[in-house]
């Protein structure tokens, strides 16, 4: 079997997604590509990949949203739709994780992007400034 | 005053006799007196004058030798002072160069170790001061933790859930 880059299986996953391959159906291709090149290890680091290419593509956004406190509908709401303008991608898929250690405020990370306004690191930022 | 020999008083009333001499004796004596005098002349005055000249020549040596010794001594006393001088001069000259010598080196000692002192005493004020730099860095570091840390609990403890929103809502319109 030739070799192909982590990348390149990435770009292909997309594409296929973006012809309306089933995403199962595409997980099981990816599997197994994956398991004959021996590299059942990268099956995260591809997602990342992948995720990373479609954001880059316009398409989709997977967002980890973390805050001290659970967000309600409308703060959720707000924030796909800012996201979806920063990022400048047509959806965004929001992955929210309550974290106390951030004390205050919200930490969005996307596959290019972070944005961290939380109350923790403008702490650290002080304390690094002093 | 009459003599007991009337007949030989004659005799001497004249002449020789007038001096009572007995001619007699007095060439006896006078023959003796020649013999004493050759025997004196022809054996003793020889050797006594040669033995007089022998210590007259002797004595002359000696007063030569005397003389050219006290000469001698003179000129060695003259060189010995001299010499005395020159030892002094060149001691002198010696214990001169010495001292100036001491003294450059006292004086670069005292440079050199003047130097060393000012170094010291560099380092030391370098060494100060970083180690004051370094503990004014430790309690600034400190005390944005103390401050950090205390506003995060007074933050923790103050900001509730509607607050929270508030602040979330405002770090989304931040997002860009």
């Amino acid at each position: 079997m030739a070799a192909f880059s982590r990348r390149s299986l990435a770009n292909y996953a997309v594409e296929q997604l973006l012809a309306n391959q089933s995403p199962a159906q595409l997980s099981k291709y990816l599997a197994a590509a994956l398991i004959a090149s021996k590299r059942q290890d990268q099956a995260d680091l591809l997602l990342a990949d992948i995720n990373q290419e479609l954001e880059s593509r316009g398409r989709l956004a997977n967002a980890t949203v973390t805050s001290a406190t659970k967000l309600s509908a409308e703060l959720r709401k707000s924030l796909s739709s800012q996201v979806k303008k920063a990022a400048k991608v047509d959806q965004v898929s929001l992955n929210e994780q309550i974290d106390p250690s951030v004390i205050g405020g919200i930490r969005i990370e996307t596959a290019n992007h972070t944005w961290d306004k939380t109350v923790a690191r403008k702490l650290s930022e002080i304390k690094g400034g002093i | 005053m009459a003599l007991p020999y009337p007949q030989i008083a004659s005799d001497q009333a004249s002449g020789i006799g007038a001096f009572n001499i007995n001619l007699r004796a007095f060439l006896f004596q006078l023959l003796t007196f020649v013999i004493v005098l050759y025997i004196f002349k022809r054996w003793i005055l020889p050797p006594l004058t040669k033995t007089l000249e022998a210590r007259r020549k002797t004595v002359e040596e000696s007063l030569a030798n005397a003389a050219k010794t006290k000469d001698e001594l003179e000129k060695a006393e003259a060189r010995v002072k001299q010499m005395i001088a020159e030892g002094r001069a060149s001691a002198d000259d010696v214990i001169k160069g010495a001292q100036d010598e001491a003294k450059n080196l006292v004086a670069k000692a005292e440079t050199a170790a003047s130097a060393q002192a000012e170094r010291v005493l560099n380092d030391a004020k370098d060494q100060i001061s970083q180690e004051h730099n370094k503990l004014r860095e430790e309690l600034k570091g400190e005390l944005a933790s103390l401050v950090v840390l205390t506003t995060e609990k007074v933050l923790k403890t103050k900001l509730n859930a509607k607050e929270d929103a508030k602040l979330v809502e405002k770090s989304i319109e931040e997002i860009n």
